[in-house]
Protein backbone atom coordinates (compact mmCIF):
# COMPACT_ATOMS: atom_id res chain seq x y z
CA UNK A 1 0.00 0.00 0.00
CA UNK A 2 1.17 3.53 -0.63
CA UNK A 3 2.19 5.44 2.40
CA UNK A 4 2.08 9.14 2.87
CA UNK A 5 5.25 10.99 3.67
CA UNK A 6 6.00 14.54 4.64
CA UNK A 7 6.55 16.90 1.71
CA UNK A 8 10.21 17.44 0.92
CA UNK A 9 11.94 20.51 2.20
CA UNK A 10 11.04 23.68 0.37
CA UNK A 11 8.05 22.18 -1.39
CA UNK A 12 4.43 22.88 -0.61
CA UNK A 13 2.79 20.10 -2.51
CA UNK A 14 3.76 16.53 -1.74
CA UNK A 15 5.09 14.72 -4.76
CA UNK A 16 2.84 11.87 -5.67
CA UNK A 17 4.70 8.63 -5.44
CA UNK A 18 4.68 6.09 -8.20
CA UNK A 19 3.39 3.52 -5.80
CA UNK A 20 0.59 5.90 -4.88
CA UNK A 21 -0.93 5.67 -8.33
CA UNK A 22 -4.04 3.59 -8.76
CA UNK A 23 -3.19 0.08 -9.79
CA UNK A 24 -3.67 -0.79 -13.43
CA UNK A 25 -7.01 -2.55 -13.34
CA UNK A 26 -6.99 -4.26 -16.70
CA UNK A 27 -4.44 -6.93 -17.43
CA UNK A 28 -1.80 -5.83 -19.89
CA UNK A 29 -2.14 -7.28 -23.32
CA UNK A 30 0.86 -8.63 -25.06
CA UNK A 31 1.86 -6.62 -28.11
CA UNK A 32 0.57 -8.28 -31.24
CA UNK A 33 3.00 -9.75 -33.71
CA UNK A 34 3.40 -7.68 -36.83
CA UNK A 35 1.12 -10.02 -38.73
CA UNK A 36 -1.64 -9.31 -36.21
CA UNK A 37 -1.59 -5.53 -36.49
CA UNK A 38 -4.88 -4.17 -37.79
CA UNK A 39 -4.36 -3.34 -41.45
CA UNK A 40 -5.76 -0.30 -43.15
CA UNK A 41 -6.16 -0.08 -46.88
CA UNK A 42 -2.84 1.60 -47.35
CA UNK A 43 -0.67 -0.19 -44.86
CA UNK A 44 -0.07 -1.37 -41.36
CA UNK A 45 -1.35 0.49 -38.31
CA UNK A 46 0.78 1.04 -35.25
CA UNK A 47 0.28 -1.33 -32.37
CA UNK A 48 -1.66 0.39 -29.62
CA UNK A 49 0.30 1.29 -26.56
CA UNK A 50 -0.52 3.21 -23.43
CA UNK A 51 2.06 5.12 -21.46
CA UNK A 52 1.61 2.65 -18.65
CA UNK A 53 2.32 -0.34 -20.81
CA UNK A 54 5.97 -1.23 -20.85
CA UNK A 55 7.43 -1.72 -24.31
CA UNK A 56 9.29 -4.79 -23.15
CA UNK A 57 6.23 -6.77 -22.05
CA UNK A 58 5.78 -9.99 -23.94
CA UNK A 59 3.33 -12.86 -23.62
CA UNK A 60 4.67 -16.03 -22.13
CA UNK A 61 7.08 -14.39 -19.73
CA UNK A 62 7.03 -15.50 -16.14
CA UNK A 63 5.39 -12.87 -13.97
CA UNK A 64 8.10 -10.77 -12.33
CA UNK A 65 8.40 -10.77 -8.58
CA UNK A 66 6.08 -7.93 -7.49
CA UNK A 67 8.56 -6.77 -4.86
CA UNK A 68 11.53 -6.43 -7.21
CA UNK A 69 12.04 -2.65 -7.58
CA UNK A 70 13.53 -2.99 -11.05
CA UNK A 71 10.53 -4.99 -12.25
CA UNK A 72 8.09 -2.60 -10.57
CA UNK A 73 9.48 0.25 -12.61
CA UNK A 74 9.31 -1.83 -15.78
CA UNK A 75 5.69 -2.62 -14.97
CA UNK A 76 4.95 1.11 -14.71
CA UNK A 77 6.36 1.73 -18.17
CA UNK A 78 9.02 4.02 -16.72
CA UNK A 79 12.10 2.65 -18.42
CA UNK A 80 13.73 2.99 -21.81
CA UNK A 81 13.98 -0.79 -22.02
CA UNK A 82 17.07 -0.93 -19.82
CA UNK A 83 16.72 -1.11 -16.04
CA UNK A 84 16.52 2.21 -14.19
CA UNK A 85 17.79 3.17 -10.76
CA UNK A 86 14.76 3.25 -8.43
CA UNK A 87 14.12 6.92 -7.58
CA UNK A 88 13.87 6.62 -3.83
CA UNK A 89 13.33 9.75 -1.78
CA UNK A 90 16.81 9.33 -0.28
CA UNK A 91 18.55 9.21 -3.65
CA UNK A 92 16.61 12.17 -5.01
CA UNK A 93 17.24 14.16 -1.84
CA UNK A 94 20.99 13.54 -2.13
CA UNK A 95 20.88 14.94 -5.65
CA UNK A 96 18.85 17.96 -4.53
CA UNK A 97 21.19 18.60 -1.58
CA UNK A 98 24.20 18.56 -3.89
CA UNK A 99 22.51 20.95 -6.30
CA UNK A 100 21.37 23.41 -3.64
CA UNK A 101 18.45 24.79 -5.66
CA UNK A 102 14.81 24.84 -4.52
CA UNK A 103 13.05 21.59 -5.42
CA UNK A 104 10.01 23.40 -6.79
CA UNK A 105 11.95 25.85 -9.00
CA UNK A 106 10.53 25.60 -12.50
CA UNK A 107 13.27 25.13 -15.09
CA UNK A 108 11.08 24.70 -18.19
CA UNK A 109 7.85 23.36 -19.63
CA UNK A 110 8.73 20.36 -21.78
CA UNK A 111 7.03 20.11 -25.20
CA UNK A 112 4.92 18.63 -26.60
CA UNK A 113 2.85 17.88 -23.45
CA UNK A 114 4.37 20.82 -21.55
CA UNK A 115 4.99 18.90 -18.36
CA UNK A 116 6.62 21.00 -15.64
CA UNK A 117 10.32 20.33 -15.38
CA UNK A 118 10.96 21.45 -11.81
CA UNK A 119 14.34 20.94 -10.23
CA UNK A 120 12.90 17.97 -8.31
CA UNK A 121 11.33 16.34 -11.37
CA UNK A 122 14.58 16.65 -13.28
CA UNK A 123 16.45 15.21 -10.29
CA UNK A 124 14.09 12.21 -10.17
CA UNK A 125 14.69 11.50 -13.85
CA UNK A 126 18.44 11.99 -13.44
CA UNK A 127 18.53 9.52 -10.54
CA UNK A 128 16.63 6.98 -12.65
CA UNK A 129 19.13 7.47 -15.47
CA UNK A 130 22.01 6.70 -13.09
CA UNK A 131 23.44 10.22 -12.72
CA UNK A 132 25.75 11.11 -9.87
CA UNK A 133 24.46 14.17 -7.97
CA UNK A 134 27.20 16.39 -9.40
CA UNK A 135 25.94 15.79 -12.95
CA UNK A 136 22.67 17.58 -12.20
CA UNK A 137 23.78 21.07 -13.31
CA UNK A 138 24.64 19.70 -16.75
CA UNK A 139 21.26 17.98 -17.03
CA UNK A 140 19.46 21.17 -15.94
CA UNK A 141 21.23 23.23 -18.60
CA UNK A 142 20.45 20.60 -21.23
CA UNK A 143 16.75 20.65 -20.28
CA UNK A 144 16.71 24.45 -20.50
CA UNK A 145 18.30 24.28 -23.95
CA UNK A 146 15.95 21.71 -25.49
CA UNK A 147 12.94 23.61 -24.17
CA UNK A 148 14.08 26.80 -25.92
CA UNK A 149 11.68 27.60 -28.76
CA UNK A 150 14.62 27.61 -31.19
CA UNK A 151 15.24 23.90 -30.54
CA UNK A 152 11.68 22.95 -31.52
CA UNK A 153 11.43 19.97 -29.16
CA UNK A 154 7.81 19.58 -30.19
CA UNK A 155 8.94 18.68 -33.70
CA UNK A 156 11.98 16.70 -32.54
CA UNK A 157 9.86 14.54 -30.25
CA UNK A 158 6.97 13.99 -32.65
CA UNK A 159 8.57 13.71 -36.11
CA UNK A 160 8.65 10.54 -38.19
CA UNK A 161 12.32 11.40 -38.82
CA UNK A 162 14.96 10.15 -36.38
CA UNK A 163 16.60 12.96 -34.39
CA UNK A 164 17.74 12.66 -30.78
CA UNK A 165 18.97 15.57 -28.65
CA UNK A 166 22.79 15.41 -28.63
CA UNK A 167 24.51 17.12 -25.68
CA UNK A 168 27.94 18.63 -26.44
CA UNK A 169 29.76 19.79 -23.32
CA UNK A 170 32.45 22.48 -23.26
CA UNK A 171 34.52 23.92 -20.43
CA UNK A 172 36.49 22.70 -17.42
CA UNK A 173 33.50 20.73 -16.12
CA UNK A 174 34.29 18.04 -18.72
CA UNK A 175 37.41 17.15 -16.76
CA UNK A 176 35.80 17.62 -13.33
CA UNK A 177 32.97 15.21 -14.18
CA UNK A 178 35.07 12.85 -16.34
CA UNK A 179 32.95 13.45 -19.43
CA UNK A 180 34.54 11.52 -22.26
CA UNK A 181 35.94 13.65 -25.06
CA UNK A 182 38.51 11.14 -26.29
CA UNK A 183 38.65 7.54 -27.47
CA UNK A 184 35.23 6.13 -28.20
CA UNK A 185 33.57 9.48 -27.55
CA UNK A 186 30.17 8.40 -28.90
CA UNK A 187 30.40 4.97 -27.29
CA UNK A 188 29.83 3.36 -23.91
CA UNK A 189 32.04 3.23 -20.85
CA UNK A 190 31.74 6.66 -19.24
CA UNK A 191 29.11 7.14 -16.59
CA UNK A 192 28.77 10.89 -17.14
CA UNK A 193 28.17 10.64 -20.88
CA UNK A 194 25.90 7.62 -20.52
CA UNK A 195 23.70 9.01 -17.78
CA UNK A 196 23.52 12.73 -18.64
CA UNK A 197 22.21 11.93 -22.11
CA UNK A 198 19.86 9.33 -20.69
CA UNK A 199 18.52 11.73 -18.05
CA UNK A 200 17.67 14.26 -20.74
CA UNK A 201 15.91 11.54 -22.70
CA UNK A 202 13.86 10.56 -19.62
CA UNK A 203 12.82 14.20 -19.15
CA UNK A 204 11.67 14.37 -22.79
CA UNK A 205 9.60 11.20 -22.34
CA UNK A 206 8.35 11.46 -18.75
CA UNK A 207 7.70 15.21 -18.69
CA UNK A 208 7.42 15.99 -22.40
CA UNK A 209 5.35 12.95 -23.32
CA UNK A 210 7.65 11.69 -26.10
CA UNK A 211 6.61 8.07 -25.62
CA UNK A 212 7.80 5.95 -28.57
CA UNK A 213 4.92 4.84 -30.77
CA UNK A 214 2.42 7.08 -28.96
CA UNK A 215 3.62 10.66 -29.39
CA UNK A 216 7.09 10.04 -30.75
CA UNK A 217 6.33 8.58 -34.16
CA UNK A 218 9.86 8.21 -35.52
CA UNK A 219 9.86 5.56 -38.21
CA UNK A 220 13.34 4.27 -37.35
CA UNK A 221 14.85 6.45 -34.58
CA UNK A 222 18.49 5.61 -33.75
CA UNK A 223 20.50 4.36 -30.78
CA UNK A 224 21.27 7.93 -29.65
CA UNK A 225 17.75 8.00 -28.28
CA UNK A 226 19.02 5.90 -25.37
CA UNK A 227 21.70 8.44 -24.58
CA UNK A 228 23.71 10.95 -26.61
CA UNK A 229 26.33 13.09 -24.90
CA UNK A 230 29.90 13.99 -25.79
CA UNK A 231 32.53 16.46 -24.70
CA UNK A 232 34.68 18.50 -27.07
CA UNK A 233 38.35 17.55 -26.70
CA UNK A 234 39.45 21.13 -26.33
CA UNK A 235 42.96 20.12 -25.27
CA UNK A 236 43.56 18.43 -28.64
CA UNK A 237 41.99 21.14 -30.75
CA UNK A 238 44.12 23.60 -32.74
CA UNK A 239 41.24 26.09 -32.64
CA UNK A 240 38.75 27.82 -30.37
CA UNK A 241 36.12 25.57 -28.85
CA UNK A 242 32.51 25.49 -30.00
CA UNK A 243 31.56 27.49 -26.90
CA UNK A 244 34.20 30.19 -27.44
CA UNK A 245 33.13 30.49 -31.09
CA UNK A 246 29.63 31.22 -29.81
CA UNK A 247 30.70 33.98 -27.45
CA UNK A 248 31.44 32.12 -24.21
CA UNK A 249 34.71 32.37 -22.29
CA UNK A 250 37.13 29.40 -22.17
CA UNK A 251 36.42 29.07 -18.44
CA UNK A 252 32.65 28.88 -18.96
CA UNK A 253 30.94 25.52 -18.75
CA UNK A 254 28.32 25.10 -21.45
CA UNK A 255 26.09 22.63 -23.20
CA UNK A 256 25.19 22.80 -26.88
CA UNK A 257 22.11 20.86 -27.93
CA UNK A 258 21.64 19.57 -31.45
CA UNK A 259 18.65 17.58 -32.71
CA UNK A 260 20.92 15.00 -34.21
CA UNK A 261 21.01 11.97 -36.44
CA UNK A 262 23.40 9.12 -35.72
CA UNK A 263 27.06 9.83 -36.51
CA UNK A 264 28.35 8.81 -39.94
CA UNK A 265 32.02 7.86 -39.99
CA UNK A 266 34.33 9.55 -42.49
CA UNK A 267 37.30 7.29 -43.20
CA UNK A 268 40.29 9.06 -44.69
CA UNK A 269 43.73 7.63 -43.95
CA UNK A 270 45.60 9.10 -46.87
CA UNK A 271 44.82 12.80 -47.20
CA UNK A 272 47.68 14.98 -46.04
CA UNK A 273 46.34 18.41 -46.94
CA UNK A 274 43.32 20.37 -45.79
CA UNK A 275 41.68 20.53 -49.25
CA UNK A 276 42.14 16.79 -49.81
CA UNK A 277 40.67 15.86 -46.44
CA UNK A 278 37.82 18.36 -46.65
CA UNK A 279 36.92 17.03 -50.09
CA UNK A 280 36.44 13.58 -48.55
CA UNK A 281 34.37 15.05 -45.71
CA UNK A 282 32.26 17.03 -48.17
CA UNK A 283 31.34 13.88 -50.06
CA UNK A 284 29.94 12.40 -46.86
CA UNK A 285 28.08 15.60 -45.97
CA UNK A 286 26.59 15.69 -49.46
CA UNK A 287 24.31 12.76 -48.65
CA UNK A 288 22.85 14.16 -45.43
CA UNK A 289 19.10 13.34 -45.46
CA UNK A 290 19.46 12.48 -49.14
CA UNK A 291 21.86 13.39 -51.92
CA UNK A 292 19.54 16.09 -53.23
CA UNK A 293 18.52 17.71 -49.93
CA UNK A 294 19.35 21.42 -49.92
CA UNK A 295 19.15 24.47 -47.61
CA UNK A 296 19.94 22.32 -44.60
CA UNK A 297 20.69 23.85 -41.23
CA UNK A 298 22.85 23.20 -38.19
CA UNK A 299 24.94 20.07 -38.51
CA UNK A 300 27.94 18.85 -36.54
CA UNK A 301 31.32 17.87 -37.95
CA UNK A 302 33.41 16.00 -35.38
CA UNK A 303 37.06 16.06 -36.43
CA UNK A 304 39.38 13.57 -34.78
CA UNK A 305 42.60 15.06 -33.39
CA UNK A 306 44.62 13.61 -36.29
CA UNK A 307 42.29 15.03 -38.91
CA UNK A 308 42.19 18.39 -37.13
CA UNK A 309 46.00 18.46 -37.11
CA UNK A 310 46.13 17.87 -40.88
CA UNK A 311 43.74 20.74 -41.51
CA UNK A 312 45.42 23.11 -39.05
CA UNK A 313 48.81 22.12 -40.51
CA UNK A 314 47.78 23.92 -43.70
CA UNK A 315 47.01 27.04 -41.69
CA UNK A 316 43.25 26.57 -41.97
CA UNK A 317 40.87 27.65 -39.23
CA UNK A 318 37.35 26.38 -38.61
CA UNK A 319 35.98 29.21 -40.76
CA UNK A 320 38.08 27.98 -43.69
CA UNK A 321 36.68 24.47 -43.26
CA UNK A 322 33.14 25.82 -43.21
CA UNK A 323 33.68 27.98 -46.28
CA UNK A 324 35.30 25.14 -48.25
CA UNK A 325 32.52 22.70 -47.39
CA UNK A 326 29.76 25.25 -48.03
CA UNK A 327 31.08 26.08 -51.50
CA UNK A 328 31.90 22.52 -52.49
CA UNK A 329 28.45 21.32 -51.43
CA UNK A 330 26.55 23.56 -53.83
CA UNK A 331 25.03 21.78 -56.80
CA UNK A 332 23.36 23.01 -59.99
CA UNK A 333 19.57 22.91 -60.18
CA UNK A 334 19.75 20.44 -63.06
CA UNK A 335 21.28 17.82 -60.72
CA UNK A 336 18.60 18.35 -58.08
CA UNK A 337 15.48 17.81 -60.16
CA UNK A 338 13.08 15.19 -58.78
CA UNK A 339 12.75 12.11 -60.95
CA UNK A 340 16.31 12.24 -62.26
CA UNK A 341 18.79 10.12 -60.30
CA UNK A 342 16.19 9.59 -57.59
CA UNK A 343 12.57 10.57 -57.16
CA UNK A 344 13.17 13.17 -54.46
CA UNK A 345 14.73 16.55 -55.07
CA UNK A 346 14.01 20.26 -54.97
CA UNK A 347 10.51 21.06 -53.73
CA UNK A 348 7.95 22.50 -56.15
CA UNK A 349 8.08 26.03 -54.74
CA UNK A 350 11.82 26.18 -55.53
CA UNK A 351 11.51 24.54 -58.95
CA UNK A 352 8.93 27.15 -59.95
CA UNK A 353 11.64 29.81 -59.76
CA UNK A 354 13.43 28.31 -62.76
CA UNK A 355 12.08 28.26 -66.33
CA UNK A 356 13.87 25.07 -67.32
CA UNK A 357 15.12 23.30 -64.17
CA UNK A 358 16.39 20.24 -66.08
CA UNK A 359 19.04 22.41 -67.76
CA UNK A 360 19.56 25.17 -65.20
CA UNK A 361 23.08 25.64 -63.78
CA UNK A 362 22.22 27.90 -60.82
CA UNK A 363 24.08 26.62 -57.77
CA UNK A 364 21.90 25.65 -54.79
CA UNK A 365 23.65 25.23 -51.43
CA UNK A 366 23.40 22.11 -49.27
CA UNK A 367 23.57 24.34 -46.19
CA UNK A 368 21.81 27.65 -45.78
CA UNK A 369 24.96 29.33 -44.39
CA UNK A 370 28.58 28.23 -43.80
CA UNK A 371 27.90 28.91 -40.09
CA UNK A 372 25.41 26.03 -40.05
CA UNK A 373 28.40 23.68 -40.14
CA UNK A 374 29.46 23.37 -36.49
CA UNK A 375 32.98 22.00 -36.03
CA UNK A 376 34.33 20.34 -32.89
CA UNK A 377 37.38 18.21 -32.20
CA UNK A 378 36.80 14.97 -30.31
CA UNK A 379 37.83 11.33 -30.24
CA UNK A 380 40.97 9.30 -29.67
CA UNK A 381 44.46 10.54 -30.40
CA UNK A 382 45.05 7.77 -32.92
CA UNK A 383 42.93 7.35 -36.00
CA UNK A 384 42.17 9.24 -39.15
CA UNK A 385 38.43 9.12 -38.76
CA UNK A 386 35.96 11.91 -38.36
CA UNK A 387 32.18 11.91 -38.06
CA UNK A 388 29.31 13.86 -39.55
CA UNK A 389 26.27 14.27 -37.32
CA UNK A 390 23.40 15.71 -39.30
CA UNK A 391 20.99 17.99 -37.52
CA UNK A 392 17.22 17.83 -37.95
CA UNK A 393 17.40 21.30 -39.29
CA UNK A 394 14.90 22.18 -41.98
CA UNK A 395 14.47 25.89 -42.42
CA UNK A 396 12.08 26.93 -39.62
CA UNK A 397 13.00 23.67 -37.86
CA UNK A 398 15.47 22.94 -35.06
CA UNK A 399 18.60 24.98 -34.37
CA UNK A 400 21.65 24.37 -32.19
CA UNK A 401 20.94 25.90 -28.76
CA UNK A 402 23.60 26.66 -26.14
CA UNK A 403 23.28 27.27 -22.41
CA UNK A 404 25.74 28.08 -19.66
CA UNK A 405 25.88 25.43 -16.94
CA UNK A 406 25.06 27.09 -13.62
CA UNK B 1 6.98 -1.23 0.06
CA UNK B 2 9.64 1.30 -0.83
CA UNK B 3 8.34 4.62 -2.05
CA UNK B 4 9.51 5.88 -5.41
CA UNK B 5 9.07 9.44 -6.55
CA UNK B 6 7.09 10.07 -9.70
CA UNK B 7 9.25 11.14 -12.70
CA UNK B 8 6.19 12.29 -14.66
CA UNK B 9 4.00 15.36 -14.34
CA UNK B 10 0.51 14.20 -13.52
CA UNK B 11 -0.97 17.53 -14.65
CA UNK B 12 0.37 17.27 -18.18
CA UNK B 13 -1.98 14.65 -19.53
CA UNK B 14 -2.40 14.15 -23.25
CA UNK B 15 -5.24 16.26 -24.61
CA UNK B 16 -8.56 14.66 -25.48
CA UNK B 17 -9.95 14.93 -28.98
CA UNK B 18 -13.05 17.06 -29.52
CA UNK B 19 -16.44 15.34 -29.85
CA UNK B 20 -17.19 14.27 -33.43
CA UNK B 21 -20.29 15.62 -35.20
CA UNK B 22 -22.77 13.01 -36.40
CA UNK B 23 -23.15 14.76 -39.75
CA UNK B 24 -21.25 17.34 -41.81
CA UNK B 25 -24.45 18.93 -43.11
CA UNK B 26 -24.36 22.70 -42.68
CA UNK B 27 -20.88 22.60 -41.16
CA UNK B 28 -17.90 24.80 -41.96
CA UNK B 29 -14.91 22.53 -42.64
CA UNK B 30 -11.29 23.72 -42.58
CA UNK B 31 -8.74 21.71 -44.51
CA UNK B 32 -5.33 22.34 -42.99
CA UNK B 33 -2.26 21.72 -45.14
CA UNK B 34 0.79 21.16 -42.92
CA UNK B 35 3.18 22.07 -45.78
CA UNK B 36 4.40 18.57 -46.49
CA UNK B 37 5.05 17.58 -50.09
CA UNK B 38 1.82 16.63 -51.87
CA UNK B 39 -0.39 17.37 -48.88
CA UNK B 40 -2.39 19.61 -51.22
CA UNK B 41 -3.09 16.62 -53.52
CA UNK B 42 -4.76 14.80 -50.67
CA UNK B 43 -6.72 17.85 -49.55
CA UNK B 44 -7.85 18.70 -53.11
CA UNK B 45 -9.36 15.25 -53.41
CA UNK B 46 -10.91 15.45 -49.95
CA UNK B 47 -12.49 18.78 -50.87
CA UNK B 48 -13.98 17.24 -54.03
CA UNK B 49 -15.40 14.33 -52.07
CA UNK B 50 -16.78 16.53 -49.30
CA UNK B 51 -18.59 18.72 -51.84
CA UNK B 52 -19.84 15.67 -53.72
CA UNK B 53 -21.03 13.57 -50.81
CA UNK B 54 -21.91 15.91 -47.95
CA UNK B 55 -23.97 19.00 -47.33
CA UNK B 56 -21.11 21.09 -45.94
CA UNK B 57 -21.86 24.79 -45.66
CA UNK B 58 -18.39 25.81 -46.78
CA UNK B 59 -14.81 24.62 -47.02
CA UNK B 60 -11.92 26.78 -45.88
CA UNK B 61 -8.32 26.04 -46.90
CA UNK B 62 -5.48 26.94 -44.53
CA UNK B 63 -1.76 26.17 -44.48
CA UNK B 64 0.84 25.88 -41.73
CA UNK B 65 4.12 27.72 -42.43
CA UNK B 66 6.08 24.51 -41.72
CA UNK B 67 5.36 20.91 -40.82
CA UNK B 68 8.29 21.00 -38.40
CA UNK B 69 6.50 23.12 -35.81
CA UNK B 70 3.02 23.42 -34.30
CA UNK B 71 0.59 25.75 -36.06
CA UNK B 72 1.12 29.36 -34.89
CA UNK B 73 -1.34 30.51 -32.24
CA UNK B 74 -3.06 33.12 -34.48
CA UNK B 75 -3.73 30.45 -37.11
CA UNK B 76 -5.14 28.12 -34.46
CA UNK B 77 -7.41 30.84 -33.12
CA UNK B 78 -8.52 31.74 -36.62
CA UNK B 79 -9.51 28.14 -37.32
CA UNK B 80 -11.12 27.73 -33.91
CA UNK B 81 -13.30 30.81 -34.37
CA UNK B 82 -14.58 30.07 -37.86
CA UNK B 83 -14.80 26.31 -38.12
CA UNK B 84 -16.93 23.40 -36.95
CA UNK B 85 -14.59 20.67 -38.24
CA UNK B 86 -10.89 20.66 -39.13
CA UNK B 87 -9.16 18.04 -41.24
CA UNK B 88 -5.36 18.09 -41.15
CA UNK B 89 -3.38 16.46 -43.93
CA UNK B 90 -0.26 14.52 -43.05
CA UNK B 91 1.18 13.53 -46.36
CA UNK B 92 4.42 12.56 -48.06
Amino acid sequence: MPRKTAPPRGQKRATKSVTGRPAVSTPRRAEPRVSEFPRGKSGVSEPRRSVNRPPTNRAGQAAPAPTDPIEQLYARGLTDGLPVVPPTRERVQRALDALGRPADELIALVPPNYGRATVEKIAINAVMAGCRPEYLPVVMAAVEAVCDEAFDLHGVSATTNAPAPLVIVNGPIRLALDINCGAGVFGPGWRANATIGRALRFVCVNLGGAVPGVVSMSTLAHPGRYTYCIGEREEASPWESLAVEHGFAPADNTVALLAADAPITVYDQRSRTAPDLCATIAATMAVIENHKMTHWGDTLLVLSPEHAAIIAGDGWHKADVRRFLFERLRRPVRELVPGKNGGDGLPEHVLRKFADPAHNATLIPKFREPENIKVVVAGGSAGRFSAVVAGWSFSKGSNLVMRRIR
Amino acid sequence: MTEYLDPTDSVAVPRKTAPRPSSLDGKVVTLLDISKAKGDHLLDRLEELLRERTGVKSIVRKKKPTFARPAPEPLRQEILGATDVVIEALAD
